[in-house]
This record gives structure tokens, sequence and C-alpha cells, in this order.
């Protein structure tokens, strides 16, 4: 700048329109020069690496967006996929516990059942074990009964019978023998 | 010697017996052969077996067992039911008392025998009517 001030300071005032204006016409080619190989230099080694800068940038970004509009198409199907496999999932859950419920229902039923059954028997052996005992008990009183009367009736005609009415007994005995 | 089979020894006996001359001899002589053959255990068998044939010869033995001694109304009586079922013309009788038998009698003859004590009537009793 100091260059450009020094023409700037060496130049000539004149009298033309530019100098009306204020504007010092070598200057300003000057400025202009070195506007114009700012250009080029800017254009030539700034600019192709800004824009490949930039286009990289651009492309990392709708590859970004790309991946995003995927990714979100990806997570949509996803989630209707999980919505789905959920649903499916409870469906199936649904189907095990009501098929759980009906089970053990059965098995309840079959339980009840068998216990019953189980019961039953048990009842019908103690009822039998109970009459065979009673039917045992009677019989052995039955039985106990006839040892009571042949031995008390033995006693009896042991002490009241005689030798006339033991006569009679023998008469009657042949008699009925003939 | 040959070994006399029961049977023959019974028969030949009996018929011995029959005759009151040879009575004493037959026995003395049934005694000696069973000690000579050493056949004495079958003595009771014997005895049933001559018995027997004297019952068929008309000579019925047998036994009475009853609880008391017997009038000689019974003894007739019994004799007299001895004969009709045996059709035996001699019925010699042993009597036993027996107070065991309760009251009643038992009568065992050759091939018979009348059980109506009041014992056997007990005994029937207790088992007949027995529940098992």
């Amino acid at each position: 700048m100091n260059f450009v001030s020094y023409f700037a300071a060496t130049a000539e005032p004149s009298n033309d329109l530019f100098g009306a204006l204020g504007i010092d016409w070598r200057l300003l080619i000057i400025q202009i020069v070195a506007f114009l190989i700012l250009v080029f230099l800017l254009g030539k080694f700034v600019y192709p690496w800004l824009m490949k800068s930039v286009d990289e940038r651009q492309e990392n970004i709708e590859a970004a967006a790309k991946a995003a509009v995927k990714a979100q198409e990806a997570a949509s199907e996803s989630q209707e996929e999980t919505a789905k496999v959920l649903a499916q999932a409870r469906k199936e859950a649904d189907e095990i516990v009501s098929s759980a419920k009906l089970e053990a229902s059965e098995m309840l039923s079959n339980s009840e059942k068998k216990a019953r059954a189980t019961a039953e028997n048990i009842a019908a052996e103690a009822r039998a074990d109970i009459e065979k005992s009673i039917e045992t008990a009677k019989r052995e009183l039955h039985n106990e009964a006839l040892e009571l009367i042949a031995f008390a009736t033995e006693k009896v005609i042991h002490k009241k019978l005689d030798k006339k009415a033991d006569a009679e007994l023998i008469a009657a005995a042949l008699e009925e023998a003939k | 010697m040959a070994k006399l089979s029961r049977r023959a020894i019974a028969q030949y006996i009996a018929r011995e017996l029959s005759d009151d001359a040879h009575r004493k001899k037959a026995v003395l002589q049934l005694a000696a052969y069973l000690v000579d053959t050493r056949r004495t255990k079958e003595l009771p068998l014997v005895v049933r077996d001559i018995e027997y044939y004297l019952s068929e010869s008309g000579s019925v033995s047998g036994v009475v067992t009853t609880a008391f001694d017997l009038t000689a109304e019974t003894k007739k009586a019994m004799e007299k039911y001895v004969k009709q079922q045996t059709g035996a013309k001699d019925v010699t009788l042993d009597h036993i008392v027996d107070p065991a038998v309760l009251g009643g009698l038992k009568v065992t003859i050759p091939g018979h025998q009348l059980d109506a004590t009041v014992k056997r009537n007990l005994t029937i009793l207790k088992t007949q009517f027995k529940k098992i």
C-alpha cells in the first residue's frame, strides 16, 4: 500500500472529470490491475480448492441427507416391522395365554376328576372293608354263640339228664332210626 | 411160610368161631399166628374183618355206648334194632358207659353205625351251622 500511496502522492492533480470527482485514474488502474491479479490468483488457486471443498461438503451433506432419508426409511420400515413383530408376538402371546388357560383348566378338571375318582375308590374300599369286618364280626359272633349254646346245653344236660330220661331218649332215637 | 392175607385170616377165624367147639382154639390160633408173624398191629383190623364175616353169617357183634347203664328193656330194644338192620339171627352187644356222650346212644356194628348221642348232636350244632 505504500507503493499505491506513493503513486497517489506523486500524481499531479488533474482538472478533468476524475479529478473533479476525486478519483485518481492511475490509482484506479493500479487497483483494477491488482484486483484482476487477485481475481486471477483466487480463480487459479483458491476457488478450485474452495469449490472442491464446497462440492465435497455438498456431496457429504447430500450423502448424509440421503443416508438420513434411508435411515429414516429404514427406521420407518423397522418401526413397521417392529410393530408387526410386536403385533404378531402379542397375538402369539394371547394365543399362548389362552391355550395355557385352557390347558390349565383341563388339567384342573382332570385333576378334579382323578381326585374325585380316587376319593370314591378310597371310600368304596373303606366301605368294603367295613362290610367285610362287620361280616367277619357277625360270623365270629354267630360261631361263638353256637359254641356257647353247645357248651351251655352240654352243661345243662349233664346235670339234668337222668337215667330215666336217657332211656326215653334212647327209645326215641331207636324209633327214629327204624 | 407164605404170608396170609388179612381177609383169609378173618374168613378162617370167623368160620371157626361159628362152631362153639373150635371157638377157643381159633382165638388162640389167631393170637399165635399174629405174634409169630409179627403182625399184632393188624389185630384191630383183623377183628373188624372177623366181625364183618360173622355178620354175613348171621352173627353180629357190636358195641353200644351210652351215658348211663341200660335197662333190660332198652337192651332188648337195641338188639331188636340191630336184628332189623342186619337181618342177623344172633346179636351180641358189648356195652360201654361213657358219660362224655351226655345222653342217647351210639351203636357200632360191622358196616353200620348209629350215633344218636347228645354229644354228637351238639357237635353237629357247632359244626354244621358254623359259618366259615
